[in-house]
């Protein structure tokens, strides 16, 4: 052992060894450790009893929850959800970047930072005081149908919160809201760090400003834009579930609820902590192949992976 | 370059140190005897240190000579508020046993926590459980035997009886005391003493008059008088618009019956109640919920037909009980059904006004009401199973006093000189009666700060209410003083005794036969188990998902198709399993109740 730390390259390796040791000890305990519930799923487990041998129940909560058509049924209706929003999300994903290099044009500082501020001040909120707000607005006696009512475009209250019509869609609207300015920091960032001697060159070039987005600015962060849709692609089964567990109700569930959603519906409710258990258990499968995917597909097109 | 590398190990070693404090949060903070508020984090880190804290949380009372402060945890189901009780209660109990309770509340905290503090081995110290739940944790040995020495306790050895009955119900028990019932009375198990049942249509009187007190002779009448009054008065006094019924999402499942809590209710009014997916008829036979010819049905086709003649709160589907709650104290709402809805509307000066809500009779009604809680309610105190030595002296001297008539005046009254005075007579006056509504500030000499805020965080009492106060010969429950009858005998309530020749609404009831009183008793019904528990929640979440768009639906072809279509989906989760779980631990109540009434 003293020998072993005798070697000057030895010794300088354990102490590199020390400088990351904090990190994994944070991985180990933060994400490795958790996984040890996983055994829950394998069991009869009911609080307030500790797991014993005699409550294993094998691969029964797998198997329930696709016992009888109605089972599946709602199961391929979470999926669908889960899929639906996070496709859209996917499918606008170019918003934020698009965001990104107009606001770069404003050539007007004050107004620039003016409307950056405002468009991230929302990441800022919690999802609970966005609810606050959708239901203040656009309750029966909200402003929206104040204002509605008072200019004659409708006669009776509209219930916009509790019509189950058009849901992704507009879960994806509040989404965005929330989201957009944030998200176009990372472009902003990439915008900045394009070389000025491009511009300038298409400039003297007689490029239009339109041109020189087209030819310029977007190549140069398109490099970023695509890191940040393979971690999204990544995410694709976690797409959260503060935002869905404020908007839910009876009338919009069939359309919001989403896997993390009814995971915790299904363990919070009452107590199923065993079968909630079985589905996360496949939610993190599932998740792990799609990323082996997407890391493939990079590897295909762009010829490096990022795992 | 030197001083890089320092600044590196630096940072390393702080990285460290500030990751094993936060793994070590739980339990400093958890000694913290007066730094302020020392709210539980229920985070899953910190299931592994809860156990820890208790521990040495023990040793230090277990160390602590007589008299210093003791901090004990009390982990409670009944409670809404989740922290160290403040205030003028706190003072109370600090001036008796210098001790100061840390509340641990399942309700804000979330279910999660029992399933934590289950597993860490220590529940708390005092316990507050749901009956099903204190079997299982007598089962699990989280509950302490307190047979031994409850007999020294004079004031809980008043209600041996009862306490004896719960525990001789628990399964495999031979003789031992586990727990001590909640809300125990001193009457009897099949009388009724309130004056006005849990549930009945209550309208607001001086509406009600101007219509000329019609006869409502069913649901469509009393749909009728409804919109009557909302023609009359579309709004409030302010302006904003007022609907006969508000509707609440946020208690839905709630109390171990399926569905959503306003129809839950209301069924009591024809003498059916809800117990689990199963409901008990009025001539003591058991029949689904999903019955078509039961009243779940009935009752949820009588708001739907409320909601199309436009009578019910458009934001009932959306809104919160907060919101209801506001409504209601802003006279927004003509129809209320919980006879405590009354206390956010009803104030003397209302009563006086004639402009208070009361219960009006519609005749082919039949009230159900659960007797006087004799051998309590559904809850049970228990001591945990980790106390002992000095620390489990004072806890149960502390529960002998919490059933005393000294605890119970400060529980249920208030504050002697604040909340009432006695006369020369023993008899009480109830004085500041707007000291809850309005959290009026307490005097610093009884602990200061709100009344409100400072009130008994527990919410739950060994002995209810309408047990007698040896004391005054009188209920502790202030609406049955004699003194505040005298003061609230209006020329409304003179109206209504007149009208309906009645002294109070039980009366009504009682002369013409409409009430049906379920007697009290006690039984240990088992708790579900995991298989049970999933079916139940997946058929509680489609049943009420189904209920809502029901209540919205537009005609009564749309409420058929989507109640078939509920009942499919309820089957295919597994109802007809869960109905039948239900109805074997039902029947066992119901085979006592039977007894009991003989």
């Amino acid at each position: 052992m003293k020998k072993y730390f005798q070697n000057k390259r030895n010794r300088r390796g354990f102490r590199e060894f020390l400088y990351i040791l904090p990190f994994l000890i944070l991985v180990a305990v933060f994400s490795y450790y958790p996984l040890y519930g996983w055994v829950y799923a394998f069991f009869d487990y009911k609080p307030p009893f500790p797991l014993s041998m005699d409550q294993f129940a094998g691969l029964k909560w797998f198997k329930s929850m696709v016992d009888n058509p109605v089972k599946l049924m709602q199961i391929l209706r979470v999926l669908r959800n889960t899929f639906a929003m996070s496709g859209l999300s996917l499918l606008f994903s170019w918003f934020p970047m698009i965001f990104a290099v107009f606001l770069n044009e404003i050539k007007c500082v004050p107004f620039k930072k003016f409307v950056q501020t405002v468009t991230t001040l929302p990441n800022f909120i919690s999802w609970v005081l966005v609810y606050s707000i959708a239901y203040c607005l656009l309750n029966s006696t909200g402003v929206v149908n104040s204002v509605l009512m008072n200019l004659g475009i409708i006669d009776s209250p509209q219930l916009f919160l509790q019509s189950g019509d058009h849901v992704w869609f507009k879960m994806w609207l509040w989404l965005t809201w929330k989201n957009a300015g944030w998200s176009a920091i990372m472009y902003i960032a990439a915008i900045t760090g394009i070389d000025g001697e491009l511009t300038e060159a298409a400039k003297v070039d007689g490029a239009t400003r339109m041109q020189i987005i087209r030819h310029i600015t977007i190549p140069s962060i398109l490099p970023t834009y695509f890191v940040l849709v393979m971690l999204s692609l990544a995410n694709f089964l976690s797409n959260g579930m503060e935002q869905y567990f404020v908007f839910e109700n009876a009338f919009n569930k069939d359309s919001i609820q989403v896997l993390d959603l009814y995971v915790y519906n299904l363990a919070m409710g009452n107590g199923g902590y065993s079968l909630s258990t079985a589905i996360s258990i496949l939610k993190s499968v599932v998740s792990v192949l799609l990323l082996c995917c997407t890391n493939g597909i990079s590897k295909l097109i762009r010829g490096e992976g990022f795992i | 370059m030197k001083s890089k590398k320092v600044l590196s190990v630096l940072l390393v070693a702080s990285m460290t140190i500030s990751m094993l404090a936060g793994c070590g949060g739980g339990a400093d903070t958890q000694q913290t005897t007066d730094g302020g508020q020392t709210t539980e984090t229920q985070d899953s880190t910190a299931s592994g240190t809860d156990s820890q804290a208790g521990d040495s949380a023990q040793e230090g009372g277990d160390s602590a000579a007589a008299g210093d402060l003791l901090s004990i945890e009390i982990y409670d189901v009944a409670a809404n508020y989740q922290g160290v009780q403040g205030g003028w209660f706190d003072k109370v109990v600090k001036d008796r046993f210098n001790m100061e309770m840390n509340i641990i509340a399942p309700q804000v905290a979330g279910d999660a926590v029992f399933q934590t503090r289950a597993s860490s081995g220590n529940l708390g110290d005092i316990l507050v459980l749901e009956r099903a739940d204190f079997a299982d944790c007598v089962e699990a040995g989280l509950v302490k035997d307190i047979s031994a020495d409850i007999g020294n306790y004079s004031n809980l050895m008043d209600y041996k009886d009862q306490i004896d009955v719960l525990n001789n119900g628990l399964p495999g028990n031979s003789g031992q005391t586990y727990g001590i019932p909640t809300e125990m009375m001193n009457t009897s198990p099949t009388s009724y003493s309130q004056d006005v049942i849990y549930s009945s249509p209550m309208l607001r009187w001086d509406l009600y008059s101007e219509l000329g007190h019609p006869e409502i002779a069913d649901l469509d009448g009393l749909l009728d008088v409804l919109e009557e009054m909302m023609k009359a008065h579309p709004t409030n006094e302010s302006g904003d618009p007022a609907y006969p019924l508000s509707l609440w999402a946020d208690w839905d499942g709630g109390d171990g019956m399926l569905g959503i809590a306003n129809v839950v209710q209301l069924t009591t009014w024809y003498g059916e109640k809800i117990k689990g997916s199963a409901i008990l008829k009025a001539d003591n036979t058991f029949t689904p919920l999903t019955d078509k010819t039961a009243t779940y049905y009935k009752m949820l086709h009588f708001l739907n037909d409320a909601q199309r003649r436009g009578l019910v709160d458009p934001d009932s589907g959306t809104q919160d009980w907060n919101s209801v709650c506001a409504k209601i104290s802003a006279g927004q709402v003509y129809l209320l059904w919980y006879s405590w809805e009354v206390g956010f509307w009803n104030s003397q000066e209302r009563l006086k006004a004639g402009n208070a809500f009361i219960f009006t009779p519609v005749q082919d009604q039949l009230y159900y009401a659960d007797a006087d809680s004799y051998y309590g309610s559904t809850r049970v105190f228990a001591v945990g199973s980790q106390v002992e030595g000095e620390k489990y002296d004072r806890i149960m001297k502390f529960l002998d006093w919490y059933a005393s008539p000294e605890g119970l005046t400060f529980q249920h009254d208030g504050i002697e000189g604040f909340n009432y005075t006695v006369g020369d007579d023993g008899k009480f006056t109830q004085m500041n009666d707007n000291a809850l509504m309005d959290n009026l500030p307490v005097p610093e000499e009884y602990g200061g700060g709100g009344y409100n805020d400072g009130n008994n965080a527990i919410n739950q009492w060994i002995v209810a209410a309408m047990s007698t106060n040896p004391n005054s010969g009188e209920p502790y429950s202030c609406q049955y003083w004699s003194t505040y009858k005298e003061a609230t005998m209006t020329d409304m309530k003179k109206e209504w005794q007149e009208k309906f020749d009645a002294e109070e609404p039980v009366d009504y009831m009682k002369k013409n036969n409409v009430l049906l009183i379920s007697p009290n008793v006690s039984v240990s019904l088992p708790s579900d188990s995991s298989d049970i528990s999933v079916i139940r929640n997946q058929c509680n979440d489609t049943l009420c998902d189904y209920s809502w768009r029901m209540i919205f639906a537009k005609d009564d072809a749309e409420f058929d198709a989507m109640w078939d279509e509920m009942c499919t989906q309820m089957d295919g989760f597994g109802f007809q399993e869960l109905y039948d779980s239900d109805v074997e631990r039902y029947q066992i109540e119901l085979d006592a109740k039977l007894e009991a009434a003989k």
